[in-house]
């Protein structure tokens, strides 16, 4: 783990799990796997603190624990997995503009605890989404458990390991830690069950005339109640599926850029043709003839077959190389090349990147490095058409900041220098990983520098928060204009300036945290289908 | 040494030939750097505008929502309150608070490690261990009984009456109780006041010995 990571880690737990959690959780990501004891005495934090914390990042999938041999418990947290909390908006947002509101809210629930039961779930988002409704409506359990169900479906939640069942002598003593169990068959079955009910609203006038609050009612109710049938089956968020996703989606955007929307439909409906068939690391999909892909276009589509194929041919003979042709059969087999897509992606955003940094005739330069991998310093200055001075200035500076290699090819086996070729390339895998780690910090500084500025005007953050709640409590009351005005002048012109700035900042801040992700995505969705190539 | 005569006059001689790298005679290197470059270097071209739109604004929202909503979650653990500068006289009567050592939310402990399970009334315990095994052979088994039916209704009366949080801490040990001799601590003092209000301050810096089981560094 380098430290640019570690620090956005840290930075993230703390965040939204408070700082106990961040230590524990940091220390772990650094020291590795370790036992209780060790954590312990190695933060220095009393036990129980450790515990609750331990607790906590288990329910929410971030550190993991194993049974050694000798009989003890070791804990190892997963770095990545903390580092996707920075994903969570896209994941409900994606979720939103798939599954409607209700899938939105579904996992916002199952990223906010970690892990639910489906009862659970199902009984939360109900009464949230009641809250929203006019009054008199109500939100039905069923139709909320028909989402949940088509989540499953299409893989987006999954099923948490499980505890195995007691299969040996029950009077033998429980192990320290239980085992769980992943089960691939029924990772995403739904378990049958007979939820009928509607959303409560907080203080509904239909409920037994009980003011009691909405958590005491449900705790009472779940107290009385017998365990629900789903008792030990939780489910969790896919990120592995939405990953998918996000790719798709970037291939689909980048090829309704560079060619016409029907183009990206038709890659559209090749990719979710292959949803199933293909996992998420293979280098392409499976092929698909010519006359499937005619049969699963959406309906709204009436092009005729000729269209396709030309559409197709056009595709595959692109040098992007997005899609391929794979043979001749069923009216032309065609594949999308993922492994290539990826790759042109990554390759674009380095070389925006490059263009953005250092100026148009720099990415001119690495444009051509690209093409030609291997050039010598005269070769790049013919080529680029770039006066010798402007060139020779740009690759050095380029160098410096190892976009740009040199690699030696002497001509003599003593490797005299006047008699040794230098030529310039590219190293796309180095380049991405090394902005990748620079995204890292980058996020890391946003991050504290949002941190900073919402403490430098904590005061009056406070001062405004005050003066809301008296003015909303005023306002359920009932008070006059005149005094509503007077309260709302507690806050002077240039604070309310003030607070107007931070406020802008912030959203600033955050917008660019979200943006900084996306790039995230790109470069390791790219590093990682490279490594697992090779 | 012979060949460094001339401090400042022309250019070192390097091992290879400097013009295949592309330094042609007579031309001026940019100077040596002597310090570390500065913190906010000015920026040559300018950074492109951030992404606009319905869907930036929207996921906007919910980033800021998400980081409100998980500050009130239960896992959000915030760090134990500083002991103020005196003990006050009213400490002693006040609750205190969340129970420093509880959960606040209940995760299914089959699918956790067993040694992850906090006993809340650890602490009190270890002041009673002198007492208990004394007084376990003291109270025979049915008064142990009655006294503890009397506490589950005492429990059942502070269920309705005192506060939300209370309650939950209360609960909380309730269910923690299996198998825990927790009425030795009602008696300890032998009040009418549940021992578990109070903290006057005796288990600060008692927190270190806590857990026999850990083998001592």
């Amino acid at each position: 783990m380098t430290q640019a990571e570690i620090k956005l880690c840290s930075l993230l737990l703390q965040e939204h799990f408070g700082e106990i959690v961040d230590k524990i959780g940091t220390h772990l990501i650094q020291a590795g796997s370790q036992p209780l004891r060790m954590i312990t005495h190695d933060t220095g934090m009393s036990p129980d603190q450790v515990k609750k914390a331990l607790c906590v990042l288990i329910q929410h999938n971030l550190v993991t624990y194993q049974l050694q041999k000798r009989g003890f418990v070791e804990y190892e947290a997963q770095c990545d997995r903390v580092l996707r909390i920075l994903r969570y908006p896209r994941y409900i947002y994606t979720a939103k503009t798939l599954y409607s509101d209700t899938g939105e809210l579904i996992v916002e629930e199952l990223l906010l605890n970690g892990k639910m039961a489906m009862s659970a779930v199902v009984q939360k988002v109900a009464d949230r989404l009641t809250e929203t409704m006019e009054d008199g409506k109500t939100m039905d359990y069923s139709e909320v458990s028909n989402t949940f169900v088509r989540l499953a479906d299409t893989h987006f939640i999954q099923r948490c390991p499980l505890v195995p069942e007691a299969s040996g002598p029950s009077d033998a003593p429980p192990p320290p830690a239980p085992t769980l169990v992943v089960n691939e068959m029924e990772m995403y079955m739904v378990p049958k069950l007979n939820l009928v009910g509607k959303g409560k609203r907080r203080h509904s006038c239909d409920d037994d005339g009980n003011d009691e609050p909405k958590t005491k009612k449900q705790k009472q109710d779940t107290d009385s109640k017998e365990p629900q049938p789903d008792d030990g089956i939780y489910w969790h968020v896919n990120i592995d599926r939405f990953h998918q996703h996000f790719r798709d989606q970037a291939i689909v955007s980048a090829v309704a850029n560079r060619m016409d929307q029907t183009s990206s439909e038709i890659v559209r409906t090749m990719l979710r043709m292959s949803e199933v068939t293909t996992s998420s690391s293979a280098p392409s999909t499976q092929p698909l003839s010519s006359n499937e892909i005619f049969r699963s276009l959406p309906t709204g589509y009436n092009i005729s077959k000729q269209v396709l194929d030309q559409y197709l041919t056009l595709l595959a003979d692109d040098p992007l190389e997005f899609v391929g042709k794979h043979g001749e059969s069923g009216g032309g087999m065609f594949v999308i090349n993922l492994y290539k897509a990826l790759t042109s992606l990554a390759t674009a955003t380095l070389e925006s990147v490059v263009q953005e940094r250092f100026g148009s005739r720099c990415a001119r330069i690495f444009r051509l490095l690209l093409q030609k991998k291997h050039l010598e310093q005269k070769q790049v200055e013919d080529f680029a058409m770039i006066p010798a001075k402007e060139a020779k200035d740009m690759l050095y500076k380029m160098l410096s900041e190892n976009i740009v290699s040199l690699q030696e090819i002497p001509k003599t086996p003593d490797h005299a220098p006047s008699r040794t070729f230098y030529l310039y390339t590219v190293k796309t895998l180095a380049f991405a990983r090394m902005l990748l780690h620079r995204c890292y910090k980058s996020v890391a500084n946003l991050i504290e520098r949002r941190q900073y500025e919402t403490k430098e005007n904590k005061r009056l953050l406070e001062k405004s928060q005050r003066v809301e709640a008296i003015l909303a409590s005023m306002q359920a009351t009932g008070a006059e204009e005149a005094q509503l005005q007077e309260i709302e002048e507690m806050i002077t012109a240039p604070e309310r300036q003030q607070l107007e700035s931070l406020k802008r900042n912030v959203n600033k801040i955050d917008a660019s945290e979200n943006q900084v992700d996306e790039t995230i995505f790109i470069l390791e969705s790219y590093i990682d289908s490279t490594v697992k190539r090779i | 040494m012979a060949g460094r005569g001339g401090r400042g006059r022309g250019r070192g001689h390097m091992t290879f030939n400097v013009e295949a790298v592309g330094i042609g005679k007579g031309e001026a290197l940019p100077p040596p750097t002597l310090q570390p470059s500065p913190l906010f270097p000015p920026l040559d071209y300018k950074a492109v505008p951030l992404q606009m739109g319905e869907e930036v604004d929207y996921m906007l929202a919910l980033k800021q929502e998400l980081r409100g909503a998980m500050k009130n979650l239960p896992y959000f653990i915030k760090p134990v309150a500083p002991k103020k500068d005196v003990e006050r006289y009213s400490d002693k009567y006040q609750m205190s608070g969340p129970i420093e050592n509880a959960i606040d939310w209940n995760p299914d402990w089959r699918q956790l490690p067993r040694e992850l399970k906090i006993r809340v009334r650890k602490l009190r315990k270890e002041r009673a261990t002198v007492v208990i095994p004394k007084r376990k052979q003291q109270l025979p088994a049915d008064k142990e009984e009655t006294i503890k039916k009397l506490e589950t209704l005492e429990k059942k009366e502070e269920e309705v009456t005192s506060e939300e949080e209370e309650k939950e801490g209360e609960e909380e040990e309730g269910k923690e109780e299996e198998g825990e001799e927790y009425d030795e601590e009602e008696y300890e003092e032998e009040t009418d006041y549940i021992m578990s209000y109070f903290d006057n301050g005796e288990d600060f810096g008692a927190d270190s010995d806590d857990n026999m089981d850990e083998a001592i560094y």
